[in-house]
């Protein structure tokens, strides 16, 4: 594979110069009096900004050639296209839900500068081709998200649920850099794919435990941002102590960035690829699949039965972002194309139903005040359009459970797929008994809104078409594809392309 | 000479490391603590200048202890009722947490002194600036930018959480 230099790289980095000019210009135009007193310039410019992203990111997807750009810095394949799109898609929808919540009334423009930036750092993290960038991108995501998550000053949550994920993320961050260390130690190189060149090289195993030992220090920085069991104490207290859209956007882009780069990570630097045969297979002595898969099962046990005895709206929706989390996770512990395909597809079915389901919350807590789950009581019988809303939940509940006719269901059928195709049948059993599990909490929540009754009368006032009109297409989404999936599956078998040699 | 020299000299930077970076941990008091970052900063920077990275090594003198150091002093000298922190959780488990920590010590010891790694052959002592400046805008161009990004962001951010905080106490006082 060509490696490109600064100039000729430029152009790869056209969306993420895009995004950058945006953030100064929400800067600019704060400085002049009048503009900044308007609470809409600024999110609608972030907006329109990332849309250019998005747009021009599917453009670069089909002019340019995949290449090593920037001395080796980057790798500009599909697989870093779809998640540049996938993280646009993911802070356009946060925007979105931050400019109709309650709790985030008169933000300032550094908000949506943050969430910029944080999108910046996404598809860096999924395209960094070396252990610097990988580190840098990382920071960027975490740190601007410590600052998102402490945002509301005046809450006392909000602040201690910044410090909780500070202090978690310090640790992380140290022993993930620690672990980089000791892999640049051994091998002599900070580029993933010189380092799987120097593995691949190394039949006799040259300082393998130290490399094992590095590795696995890694995989707990790279853990920490997916939220994996042992890795995942931060992830509830963070979710509930966050602004509901920063924790709808934190359960789904900087997830599924964290996700880019262990995948990245497993499936270049500690894989060999056959390109005829299609086939990845691990390296022999330093063959971490059945480590993973232990994470995956105890990600999703721990995430499952935890989430059965949670009260508070946010807190529940922490622990099955935990479990989807697990379920991702073992398809990242097979190492096939198929298995790649899969957690692509699951990423966009969780980025829909997970979204759906926030915005869902963000209405009942906009309406009624309450985080609590019993505030969903008898949404159905609520005036404003709680039918229609319960409804919603409703669909975007099945579907994250897994039940046909959703696009949960197809994702997850995916997923299991690939396992069984990997002949590891004990996951794919535990992965379903796992699903069986959380039909129980999901479908507490349908029971609360559909037969129990209101504590209140509040109505949900909901208020013009575009608010309700987005949640509805998300669910019209959730349905549609979880019956007409194959525009969606064509677009991932192109996106799971990774240059690994 | 200067081989003899070298473990004897690290022995005593890496034990000025230690008995400040403990002293960080266990002091009660901050400002001991940000005084004795002090030692460590200074440590760390003769280890840079032991290594031939002289360039590395003024840096740290200069950002770490000249302006981190002082911002930190500053930050605590500062804030208010910071020097009486009341602990409402002691619980941190020494009898697990001590036996842990004392494996991982033992084993990664032992991985260090076990393990072939990766060596440079040849250590010039040459000055190391201009190579840095090069690369800075060549190889590691993206991401020297990149980090730009995220300072310029983070400074945002922290104006951000700062400012509300006096807007805050402004509207206490009224």
């Amino acid at each position: 594979m060509q490696v490109l230099d600064n100039a000729a790289s430029f152009q790869y980095f056209l969306p993420e110069a895009i995004l950058g000019l945006t953030l100064l210009l929400i800067l600019i135009l704060d400085l002049n009096k009048e503009l900044s007193k308007s609470r809409l310039i600024a999110p609608w410019t972030a907006g329109v900004g990332l849309v250019l992203y998005i747009v021009v990111a599917l453009a670069l997807r089909v002019q340019l050639p995949e290449a090593i750009t920037f001395h080796g810095m980057m790798a500009n394949d599909a697989f870093t296209d779809f998640f540049r799109v996938f993280s646009g898609a993911s802070a356009l929808l946060a925007i979105f839900l931050s400019m109709h919540s309650k709790e985030l009334e008169g933000v300032k423009i550094e908000y949506w500068i943050l969430i910029l930036g944080i999108t910046l750092g996404m598809p860096v993290l999924a395209g960094a081709n070396n252990l610097l960038m990988i580190y840098l991108a990382m920071e960027m995501v975490s740190i601007l998200s410590y600052i998102i998550v402490g945002y509301l000053k005046k809450s006392r949550k909000s602040s201690e649920a910044a410090l909780k994920y500070v202090l978690y993320g310090a640790t992380a961050s140290g022993i993930m850099i620690y672990g980089l260390s000791i892999i640049f130690g051994v091998s002599g190189t900070l580029d993933v794919l010189e380092i799987q060149k120097f593995l691949v090289n190394n039949p006799v195993g040259t300082g393998r435990i130290a490399l094992f030992v590095g590795l696995v220090m890694t995989l707990a920085g790279f853990g920490y941002k997916i939220s994996a069991v042992p890795f995942h104490m931060w992830a509830p207290d963070v979710y509930q102590g966050a602004p509901t859209p920063v924790t709808a956007f934190l359960s789904v882009g900087p997830k599924a960035a964290g996700f880019a780069i262990l995948l990245r990570f497993t499936y270049t630097a500690l894989a060999q690829f056959n390109p005829e045969t299609g086939i990845f297979t691990p390296l022999k002595y330093l063959d971490i699949t059945g480590l993973m898969a232990v994470l995956a099962v105890l990600t999703m046990t721990v995430g499952n039965f935890l989430a059965i005895q949670q009260n508070n709206t946010k807190r529940f929706l922490a622990y099955s972002s935990i479990a989807h989390a697990g379920y991702m996770l073992i398809a990242a512990a097979t190492l096939s194309s198929l298995a790649l395909q899969g957690v692509l597809f699951y990423l966009i079915a969780y980025f829909i139903m997970n979204m759906g389901a926030f915005a869902v919350a963000i209405i009942v807590i906009n309406a009624t005040g309450s985080e609590e789950l019993t505030a969903f009581k008898g949404l159905a019988k609520r005036s404003g359009g709680g039918a229609l809303i319960a409804l919603l939940m409703m669909v975007f509940m099945v579907s994250l459970v897994g039940l046909p006719p959703t696009f949960g269901f197809v994702g997850k059928f995916y997923l299991f797929m690939s396992v069984i195709q990997a002949k590891l049948y004990w996951l794919a059993v535990i992965g379903m008994l796992n699903s069986v599990v959380s039909l129980y909490y999901y479908m507490r929540v349908v029971k609360h809104m559909y037969f129990d009754e209101p504590e209140d009368d509040k109505s949900l006032g909901l208020k013009g078409f575009v608010f309700p009109g987005v949640v509805a297409s998300l669910g019209l989404a959730t349905v549609v594809l979880g019956v007409y999936w194959g525009p969606i599956v064509t677009f991932v078998q192109e996106s799971a392309q990774l240059i690994s040699k | 000479m200067l081989d003899s020299l070298q473990p004897l000299v690290f022995g005593m930077l890496a034990l000025i490391i230690f008995i400040s970076a403990a002293f960080i941990t266990f002091s009660r008091n901050l400002i001991y603590s940000a005084f004795a970052l002090l030692g460590s900063f200074t440590g760390v920077a003769g280890l840079f200048a032991m290594l031939g990275a002289d360039f590395l090594a003024v840096v740290q003198l200069l950002v770490y202890i000249g302006g981190i150091m002082v911002l930190y002093l500053f930050a605590v000298l500062m804030t208010s009722g910071i020097g009486d922190v009341r602990l409402t959780n002691r619980s941190i488990a020494v009898k697990i947490a001590l036996p842990l920590a004392l494996v991982l010590f033992f084993s990664l010891g032992k991985l260090i002194f076990e393990t072939e790694w990766f060596a440079q052959q040849t250590v010039k002592i040459a000055p190391t600036t201009a190579a840095i400046g090069d690369l800075l805008l060549t190889k590691y161009l993206l991401p020297f930018e990149l980090v730009s990004v995220l300072l310029l962001s983070t400074l945002i951010g922290s104006v951000a959480l700062a400012r509300q905080e006096l807007r805050n106490s402004k509207e206490n006082h009224d």
